[in-house]
């Protein structure tokens, strides 16, 4: 990959970075001018200030390709590592900003970042409720009842080698099959109330962590298996020191995955009836009447709750693996 | 994995066994309280004790096997009717695959991207990952909404949404397919006087084929969903899966639920071994 890497952005790294950031000024503000300009207007914009938006857009894309070609080169700080990612991340909103004002797309449609922002601001105290019942008690208790029985499931698959050619074949197949499909039927057994969320949820990071767990336990190298078994060491031991160890950090990545799936599962979950609130709830009834501007602000609401919780994870990882080969530098 | 090897056989059948004899007695226990109070209530049923009555309530907690067969039949017959599960099933499965084409072209765009250039990968790729640990499902109602008022109807929304699901896997499997050759290999291009386009088209694409495919396994699931997803948000008269399970959800035809869904779950293995199916077509070295 080197090669091509050095070749694709060889003519970036001579330049100097304060071009780039130069060029990302310039455009930030002809794209601000045109925002602050166009803030109370109520008309598209004429095509000459159309493309100044785009050339506003391409000079800042240009200005963070440069940047990112310079910081990438030379730092290891993961904050300074951050910085292209944030800026692509600024440049998308003011342009979307500025696209949806230059073009007068009906607030009802497509709302404007601001505008959402301050949804989201005037909104908090409904989202936040909102949030703690469908990521505390929907997607937090099932994440855990799931996994928790997951990594038994996997202990006593690992253990007997009947369950595992009797089990682990239905549990590969149940891995391609739609979890929504499962929503409306559990919904309809257990109610409205947010049991049966948890229960959709528990059921979809349940067989992920089985089959991850399952391999952690077993793809050993045989050369320490045949040191416990020279040791006399018994099955428990095994486990302890060598079965359970080489499986946490294929237990860990199920976990990451299921952080996303615990929250697909409650949101796909109210689609299909919920007890007045959670985020998923919301999102269906608001988009149902066009408040999209609350629809992107629980989705906000809720990406931020994803990351933070896979990151905790993440986290976690990294305090319990540490010693790990895709950990060291 | 899915296929059946023959010492996973003998346990398979055991278990499933075990399944079905536990089932009975389950769906008795379920049921029963349920149809004790319906005796009560004094509805006018049919059976006569809260036993007989558990395994033909309308609205069960979970249905017995003869509803079920009941259920399938009712829904299976006749065969094209709009009603039935075969067209729906068939319109769900185009969108999923006309998602998956979607997520590829996307897919490949991106682990070019990210192969090519570190400043893209520097960039853009927290945020591709961002996208993966937010629930992108929850975008599906809005986004149906909003490409119907754009005049973008029919099969495509619905493709969109499979495809914003499924493009991670394709994204992340590629990169890794596009990064795989030997640098021996590399390097002998290199001695060839290749062009970059060269380089990808001879050596870089084939290399990927396998991790593509691997990939796709996991996205073809992921597109599934997305596509249901999207047909429950869409208004109007459509076909699809997802669209069924939303009416009789509203009808609270429970029998009726759990027949797609156990519908949806063949399809989801179905698509995972179509995909397996066109693996070893493609890549018949790997064997």
């Amino acid at each position: 990959m080197a090669p091509v890497g050095a070749r694709g952005m060889g003519g970036v790294r001579r330049e100097n970075p304060a071009m780039g950031w130069g060029l990302l000024a310039v455009g930030l503000v002809l794209l601000l001018w045109f925002i602050a300009d166009w803030w109370n207007q109520s008309n598209p914009a004429s095509p000459g200030q159309k493309l100044l938006i785009w050339i506003g857009f391409l000079l800042a894309a240009l200005g963070v390709a440069r940047v990112a070609g310079h910081l990438s080169d030379r730092t290891s700080n993961p904050l300074l590592g951050f910085v292209p990612a944030g800026l692509t991340l600024l440049l998308a909103l003011v342009m979307v900003e500025a696209l949806l004002r230059a073009y007068q797309v009906p607030a009802g449609l497509i709302p404007t970042p601001t505008r959402v922002f301050s949804t989201l601001w005037d909104s908090r105290e409904v989202l936040l409720q909102d949030a703690r019942q469908t990521v505390l008690l929907e997607a937090g208790v099932g994440y855990l009842i799931g996994c928790s029985l997951g990594v038994l499931m996997a202990l006593l698959v690992s253990r007997f080698v009947f369950l595992e050619r009797g089990l682990l074949p239905y549990a590969t197949a149940f891995s391609s099959i739609p979890i929504v499909a499962l929503a409306p039927v559990l919904v309809k057994m257990l109610g409205l109330d947010w049991p049966s969320k948890a229960v959709i949820v528990a059921i979809t990071v349940f067989f992920p962590v089985v089959i991850n767990t399952f391999r952690g336990l077993t793809e050993i190298n045989p050369l320490s298996l045949d040191l416990m078994r020279s040791y006399a060491a018994p099955e428990a031991q095994t486990y302890r020191w060598l079965r359970l160890p080489n499986a946490l950090p294929f237990l860990f990545n199920a976990l990451k995955l299921g952080t996303t799936l615990a929250m697909i599962g409650a949101i796909v979950g109210e689609f299909f009836g919920a007890n007045g609130q959670g985020l998923g709830f919301r999102i269906q009834i608001e988009a149902g009447r066009f408040g999209f501007d609350i629809v992107w602000s629980a989705i906000i609401v809720a990406s931020i709750l994803g990351i933070v919780w896979y990151n905790l994870v993440a986290w976690i990882e990294r305090r319990l693996t540490g010693w790990h080969v895709s950990f060291r530098e | 994995m899915t296929r059946l090897r023959s010492p996973n056989l003998l346990p398979m059948l055991v278990v499933a066994l075990v399944v079905v004899a536990l089932y009975y007695p389950l769906m008795l226990l379920a049921n029963v309280p349920v149809a004790q109070r319906a005796l009560e209530s004094g509805a006018a049923l049919e059976c006569k004790t809260a036993l007989a009555c558990a395994s033909q309530l309308r609205s069960p907690v979970l249905p017995s096997p003869q509803q079920l067969l009941q259920g399938f039949r009712n829904l299976t017959f006749p065969l094209t009717a709009p009603t039935s599960i075969l067209p729906n099933a068939w319109a769900t499965a185009g969108n999923t695959l006309l998602g998956l084409l979607l997520a590829t072209v996307v897919g490949f765009f991106f682990a070019i991207g990210i192969v090519a250039s570190r400043a893209f990968e520097r960039s853009l790729l927290p945020w591709v990952v961002a996208s993966q640990t937010v629930p992108v499902i929850a975008l599906a109602p809005m986004l149906v909404v909003v490409l119907g008022q754009y005049g973008v109807q029919g099969a495509l929304p619905k493709a969109i949404i499979a495809a914003f699901v499924a493009f991670f896997p394709i994204t992340i499997g590629v990169a890794k397919g596009l990064r795989s050759p030997d640098p021996l290999a590399l390097d002998l291009m290199k001695t060839y006087n290749a062009t970059q386009s060269q380089t990808y088209l001879k050596l870089r694409f084939p290399a990927s084929v396998p991790y593509l495919f691997t990939a796709f396994k996991v996205a073809v699931t992921a597109a599934l969903i997305g596509a249901i997803v999207a047909e429950i948000s869409t208004v109007g008269f459509q076909q699809g899966l997802g669209r069924m399970l939303f009416e009789n959800s509203r009808a609270s035809d429970v029998v009726s639920i759990w027949v797609i869904m156990i519908s949806s779950a063949i399809l989801g293995i179905l698509l995972v071994a179509l995909v397996g199916w066109v693996e070893r077509r493609v890549t018949p070295w790997r064997r």
